[in-house]
């Protein structure tokens, strides 16, 4: 059974249509790469998956179970967790409590205590930070926390909304070392404009444009689409 | 019929003073997300300069209107230059409570200054006028007809003048407004400053029909806020349609029980409203 | 490291709360004036409140105006209960709880948003309350009602005690356990904490029934001091005012900062009594202003931000880039 099944979904916002009739699977232990220009509906899509937005039309199942209407919580509950594009941490918790404050899924068998926390710190390699105010922490440091607190829900579906936007290169490596690290115990679904290396660790590509799935398939085949070319760099430029 | 019609005709009254006095607090809510708490004191400081203007100087209060609408309005821009602009970015809580103290320190100063007396006048508008067997007095359709002038007044502003449409731009987005060469600080200056004037010059109204304590802005400022909420935090129009159904609602509730279950019912729709449309009319849904 | 300091300085709160509280109330029998003890009370009184106010306003950010409201529900519902024949403990826990229902009006219809609407529905419910009770006629309407027992003096006044640093203290630990940082963490931010699997319509729902519990307590124990209720004096909007004033000057979402802000209102209310009668609400409201503007969060925490000023490194020191 796929962990995650999105069908033909569709979600206006006034006069854009900003997802139309997406369908989406996700199986387990799958890293998809979910690419597509500025404005492809790509951070809707992950707020109708996560719960942040209810779809207009469509449905969403977890595993089998219909979560459609379900609250953004609950859905976390479940085993959805998301980090978002502009970190959010709470910044007047100590990363530890970050971390803490986090409820974990029903897969997990208990919450988080002090120990599972920085045994997650530790992951994103975060732990020498872990009594420093949230507050405090440079930008790479707190795109590793939003990593954090999303795994401390103990998911079985991890989007993960431009994890690697804003960092060095090394950052970079560092974090999609650990993201890869990941894929053992739960489905991602990651979203970056740094292509090449989000391709290279991905076991499946899906390229939206306007809403719409326009590319799916593995890395190397989505690369040389020339629809995808067409999406990104425009009509003059076509291999 | 004539009964309804004679209900319709108070209720239009009272809502067409909610209705200015919600203008003022849903244009502040709109474009600077602020809860201007003391709004009420500027009735309040309208109606109190009316009363000592005609009181004092025996002249017509019709000349209150247009000088408590000035003097709130200068009170307004000091109010916001020294204070409320000092509050920008910071978290909701320190925003709210600070134009909450601002009414507790007025509503203390005037107080002080008048004591409880209940003062009117009787200088105005005398009499009444009969349309098809609706009596309603000259005070209260000169009321009437300053509420609906001011109102249209403000709409026209919000909806061609420049100032407006650049209001309308903050109220949508901040940033991009700013972005466009919006001046921020004064577009704010203005918006309140035209907000309270409103609300002094609805004071200078309120003192042409009912009487005047350190209190009044105060009463009718918490009705207003119950038809801002009612209308959706932030919508003109909203604030305008839920002023004159509150106020027609206070008419009939008023003559079938009496003030005091007309207050209750007002409340109680509040609250089921609430229950079921959060966002009130046409409010946002995101609150 | 932080972890144990933070865990001691709480136990440090309680202990020191417990010590100060079990020698105030042996004070009438130290042979303290009554004048003294009357103030004490007070203080109790206005540190319940504030804290009741700010386990709900304080933590999460959501401003009530009706605390004062809640407190006057609880001194009625003592009243009738004691009237009623019901024995002092039941009375108290009826109040509490008739409070907390009586909350659920606002929880059930407002605390589903985010924003102002709860901070209003707090507003209209001060209104609200006035006029129904005004209207009653078992709560004896426009007259009031009158505790029919006599009760001892020190009763109110040790309860009163026990009410203050029971809030106290619970606001000591609510920060330490896993509610209460999900509490600051939607405080912070409530769509990301939504997302973190928090359930944050419950928990603001649960948090201000228990607000509003405390405050009908704190309101009931007064009522018992009272003893006899007006609505217009019990149900005026002065009280709420007081609730928010006192953890706001003092520090909201504070353990400690009620405490200042109760202390500092006894003050201005006793010197304002000689000075200027009938103005301190007016008072509280200059003061609250200015500590809003120029005294970030409340004295309380300015003073620790003025000592770790003083104490500490200058930023990019105290920061520092991250050892590779």
């Amino acid at each position: 059974m796929p962990v995650l099944e999105v069908k033909g979904a569709h979600r206006w916002f006034g006069g854009i249509h900003a997802v139309r009739g997406v369908d989406l699977t996700v199986a387990e232990g799958e890293l998809v790469g979910l690419f597509g220009p500025n404005g492809a509906g790509k951070t809707t899509l992950f707020n109708l998956i996560a719960g942040a937005v209810p779809p207009m039309e469509g449905g969403i199942w977890l595993n089998g179970r219909e979560v459609t209407r379900l609250a953004a919580f609950r859905r976390a509950q479940l085993g959805i967790a998301r980090t978002f594009q502009i970190v959010r941490p709470f910044r007047s918790l100590t990363v530890l409590e970050n971390v803490m404050a986090s409820v974990p899924s029903a897969m997990a068998e208990r919450d988080n205590d002090a120990d599972d926390a920085m045994a997650i710190l530790r992951t994103v390699g975060l732990a020498h930070r872990a009594h420093d105010l949230a507050g405090q922490l440079t930008l790479g440091m707190l795109k590793r926390l939003e990593v954090a607190r999303a795994f401390a829900l103990a998911p079985c579906l991890l989007l993960l909304d431009e994890p690697l936007a804003g960092l060095t290169t090394a950052e970079i490596s560092e974090l999609l070392a650990v993201i890869v690290s990941l894929k053992s115990r739960t489905s991602i679904i990651m979203v970056d404009h740094n292509v090449r290396q989000s391709l290279a660790v991905c076991d499946r590509a899906v390229v939206l444009d306007s809403g719409s799935v326009i590319a799916e398939g593995t890395p190397a085949a989505v690369r040389r689409n020339p629809e995808v070319v067409r999406a990104y760099l425009g009509e003059a430029v076509t291999s | 019929m004539t009964l309804a019609l004679q209900l319709i005709a108070n209720g239009l009254v009272v809502g067409g003073l909610l209705c200015l006095v919600a203008l003022g607090l849903a244009l502040i809510f709109g474009v600077m997300r602020v809860v201007n708490f003391a709004h009420g004191e500027f009735v309040t400081l309208g109606a109190f300069a009316t009363y000592l203007l005609v009181a004092n100087l025996h002249v017509s209060p019709l000349l209150g209107i247009p000088l408590a609408f000035a003097l709130g309005a200068v009170a307004g821009a000091v109010v916001q230059r020294a204070i409320i602009a000092r509050t920008t970015g910071r978290p909701e809580l320190d925003v709210l409570m600070t134009t909450y103290a601002l009414s507790i320190v007025a509503l203390g100063a005037f107080s002080q200054a008048f004591g409880g007396d209940f003062r009117s006048y009787a200088e105005g508008p005398t009499g009444t006028l009969t349309l098809s067997g609706v009596t309603i007095g000259w005070r209260s359709l000169t009321v009437l007809l300053v509420c609906l002038a001011l109102g249209g007044a403000t709409v026209l502003i919000m909806r061609r003048a420049r100032i407006g449409i650049a209001l309308r731009a903050l109220a949508q987005n901040r940033d991009a407004a700013a972005s466009c060469g919006i001046d921020v600080q004064r577009s704010e200056l203005f918006a309140f400053s035209l907000s309270v004037g409103l609300a002094a010059a609805a004071g200078s109204l309120v003192s042409l029909i009912g009487t005047v304590t350190p209190y009044v802005g105060h009463e009718w400022v918490l009705d207003a806020f119950v038809v801002v909420v009612l209308g959706g935090m932030g919508s003109i129009t909203g604030a305008m349609i839920a002023a004159i159904l509150l106020g027609l609602v206070h008419s009939v509730a008023s003559f079938v029980l009496d003030d005091s279950w007309a207050k209750i019912v007002a409340y109680l729709l509040l609250y089921a409203v609430l229950l079921v449309r959060p966002q009130g009319l046409l409010g946002r849904a995101d609150g | 490291m932080a972890e144990s300091s933070a865990r001691r300085t709480a136990l440090f709160g309680i202990v020191a709360t417990a010590a100060v509280a079990s020698l105030c109330a042996a004070l009438p029998w130290l042979g303290v004036s009554a004048y003294l003890r009357t103030l004490l009370y007070y203080g109790a009184y206005y540190l319940a409140l504030g804290q009741a106010w700010n386990l709900m306003s304080g933590l999460t950010g959501y401003v009530s105006f009706a605390h004062g409201a809640l407190a006057g529900i609880g001194a009625y519902a003592v009243v009738i209960a004691m009237n009623a024949g019901l024995p002092l403990w039941l009375s108290l826990l009826c109040a509490a709880a008739a409070t907390a229902l009586a909350s659920l009006v606002i929880g059930l219809t407002s605390l589903r948003l985010r924003g102002t609407a709860f901070t209003f529905a707090t507003l209209f419910f001060q209104e609200l309350v006035l006029l129904i009770v005004r209207k009653l006629p078992f709560v004896g309407g426009p007259g009031g009602i009158v505790l029919e027992e006599i009760l001892p003096a020190w009763l109110p006044y040790l309860l009163m005690l026990g009410v203050a640093a029971g809030a106290t203290m619970l606001l000591l630990v609510i920060r330490r356990t896993r509610t209460g940082l999900r509490i600051l963490a939607l405080k912070d931010d409530e769509a990301a904490a939504n997302a973190a699997g928090i359930n944050a319509t419950r928990l603001k729902l649960i948090l201000f029934c228990v607000s509003a519990a405390i405050a009908g307590a704190t309101g009931a124990v007064h009522g018992l001091f009272a003893s006899s209720l007006f609505p217009n004096v019990v149900f005026a909007v002065d009280l709420s005012i007081v609730a928010l004033a006192v953890p706001l000057i003092g520090g909201a979402g504070t353990a400690s900062g009620p405490v200042v802000g109760a202390l500092l209102y006894v003050v201005i209310r006793e010197v304002l009594q000689v000075i200027a009668p009938g103005m301190h609400l007016t008072i509280v409201g200059l003061v609250l202003l200015i500590v809003i503007l120029f005294l970030r969060d409340g004295v309380v925490v300015a003073l620790a931000r003025a000592i770790r000023h003083r104490r500490a490194l200058p930023p990019a020191l105290a920061i520092g880039p991250e050892p590779r």
